[in-house]
């Protein structure tokens, strides 16, 4: 499956038909997941590489959010001596926006990179035609077992973002700044809701950015020339229309969920 | 000299072509071009550089369609079959790729049970046995656990081989198969196309440049150039065809019914010497 080049010189009129092209390999993608069952440990296969091998970064990048977010906001509100709220809002900032958000652009940078010049390169080494050639479906072989790894993934990592992130805070407030440790978690159980921050910020939007990062990535990988310069413009451009999507759609269901 | 294309073919046809036309990017690459290539021989498609001869394979495989005109494969006409019909055609069609193609992710033994696995639910036992005798067939039995990186570019194309005849396919394409293989490499893989199409009948169609092997190993020879067939027969006598196409292409000469020269505006303009000429 190769989607149509985008014709045209105006770069609206190039993005708004990458826009379509993307869109409708997405239906592409929708309708090859009942195919791609048969295909389901190349998927489990793609779950680690694209979950379990991003744990790390994510842990760790979770970890110093959560603490440089409460060394901010205890320099800010222990001028009015509010320092016990900072562990709630460390919390909500985290569920809310920061976790899915920072998650998903790792997400994009660490796995969507590597799911575009995987495919890139198969399609420059003829890897897939090939599989085309055997009578396998490289939709259903290839790409939607990435993308239901992303979906699957994203929100798995989200929450471990957060966990890191609330302990990261945890380990500067309490231990290090002398928040008292009662007080931070009575005030985050106190604040955070469950249907609010943890299933619309952290569950939903995670969801909604792992298949944004899944799609443009593999979109990226089956559509790049097939060449050297090719498979490097496409995982550039994976990174930045991700990265773009995901802030731009998190807006959008800020808007709508709150 | 070209022979009349009969209208329809018979039995001894495997692919049979008529009319085919295919303009790409403004630029045609066929014009209404007629071929049969006949059942349980080995067909060589050779040409000028950028003639459409792979893109010729891709419309024997149905991996392109054509703009208009018939490629019929076993009776089938390809470009108006579904994608399962396609793809069930596809499982008795072995294709080897210029560069390999290669599953870099899988060794040599997995890459030549890939098709099995994907298509059959033999027992483990079973696909072993048929991966080795294939493997052996193409001489890298010992090579089973290597991966592609570690393979030279001739057992590359014969681990290929091997994937591409593991299920007995009726026809096998060549797409270079001879590129960049040393002289050692380049008579393995002659013998294995002249073994396999001996030993199994298996029809086989090759594009290929290297006129010496060629000779060797074909039994038919189709010349191509400007879109249509300008020349075809038995590879050696085809050179004393006595047209201008067969004499620059088997005499190898720079220059001919193909250009030395890329179509280009006139050269003493594009000096800026147009004024001086007057």
């Amino acid at each position: 499956m190769s989607a149509r080049a985008p014709q045209g010189n105006n770069i609206v009129t190039q993005s708004l038909a990458q826009i379509g092209n993307c869109g409708l390999f997405l239906l592409t993608l929708l309708a090859a997941i009942p195919r791609s069952f048969r295909y389901i440990r190349e998927t489990i296969r793609q779950l680690w590489f694209v979950g379990a091998m991003s744990l790390t970064i994510i842990m760790v990048c979770g970890l110093f959010v959560g603490m440089v977010l409460m060394l901010q906001l205890y320099s800010v509100l222990s001028t009015f001596g509010g320092t016990s709220a900072s562990g709630m809002v460390v919390a909500v900032a985290v569920y809310r926006e920061l976790g899915p958000v920072v998650t998903a652009l790792l997400f994009a940078g660490r796995a969507g990179t590597s799911i575009t010049a995987e495919i890139g390169l198969m399609r420059a080494t003829d890897q897939i035609d090939a599989m085309e050639m055997m009578a396998v479906d490289p939709i259903a072989y290839v790409a939607t077992p990435r993308f239901l790894a992303g979906l699957i993934a994203m929100p798995l990592l989200c929450i471990m973002f957060c966990a890191m992130a609330v302990f990261g805070g945890h380990l500067v407030g309490v231990t290090w700044l002398g928040i008292d440790n009662g007080t931070f978690w009575s005030n985050m159980t106190a604040v955070v809701e469950v249907h609010t921050d943890i299933v619309n910020g952290v569950l939903l939007k995670s969801l909604a950015f792992g298949a944004v990062v899944s799609l443009i990535a593999v979109y990226q990988g089956f559509t790049t020339p097939p060449t050297s310069e090719g498979v490097a413009y496409a995982t550039t451009r994976t990174v930045v229309a991700s990265s773009i999507a995901i802030l731009a759609l998190d807006f959008v269901l800020t808007a709508f969920l709150m | 000299m070209t022979e009349p294309v009969p209208a329809t073919p018979d039995d001894s046809t495997l692919v049979c072509i008529r009319g085919l036309t295919t303009v790409l990017n403004g630029k045609t690459i066929f014009d209404a071009l007629d071929m049969d290539i006949p059942r349980g021989k080995v067909t060589a498609i050779m040409g000028p550089s950028g003639t459409g001869k792979t893109t010729l394979l891709k419309h024997i495989t149905g991996q392109m369609r054509p703009d208009a005109g018939e490629v019929r494969v076993d009776g089938r006409n390809v470009p108006g079959l579904s994608r399962e019909a396609l793809y069930k055609m596809r499982e008795g069609i072995g294709y080897l790729f210029q560069n390999s193609a290669l599953l870099t992710d899988f060794d040599v033994f997995e890459n030549v049970a890939f098709p099995l696995r994907q298509h059959t639910a033999l027992p483990e036992v079973l696909i072993r046995n048929l991966v080795l005798l294939k493997l052996q067939a193409v001489g890298l039995r010992g090579a089973a656990r290597l991966m592609p990186n570690e393979l030279s570019g001739g057992m590359a194309r014969r681990v290929a081989l091997a994937r591409a005849i593991v299920f007995d396919p009726q026809l096998i394409l060549y797409d270079e198969p001879f590129v960049g293989l040393d002289p050692v490499a380049l008579n393995q893989v002659l013998k294995l196309i002249r073994t396999l199409n001996q030993t199994l009948g298996i029809t086989s169609v090759l594009v290929a440049h290297e006129i010496e092997a060629v000779r060797q190993v074909a039994d038919h020879v189709f010349l191509i150039a400007n879109g249509k067939v300008v020349a075809q027969g038995d590879p050696k006598t085809i050179a004393q065809d006595g047209s201008p196409w067969t004499r620059q292409f088997f005499g190898g000469e720079a220059d001919g019914p193909v250009p030395f020269q890329y179509p280009a505006d006139d050269y003493a303009q594009a000096l800026g010497f147009a004024g001086a000429a007057k």
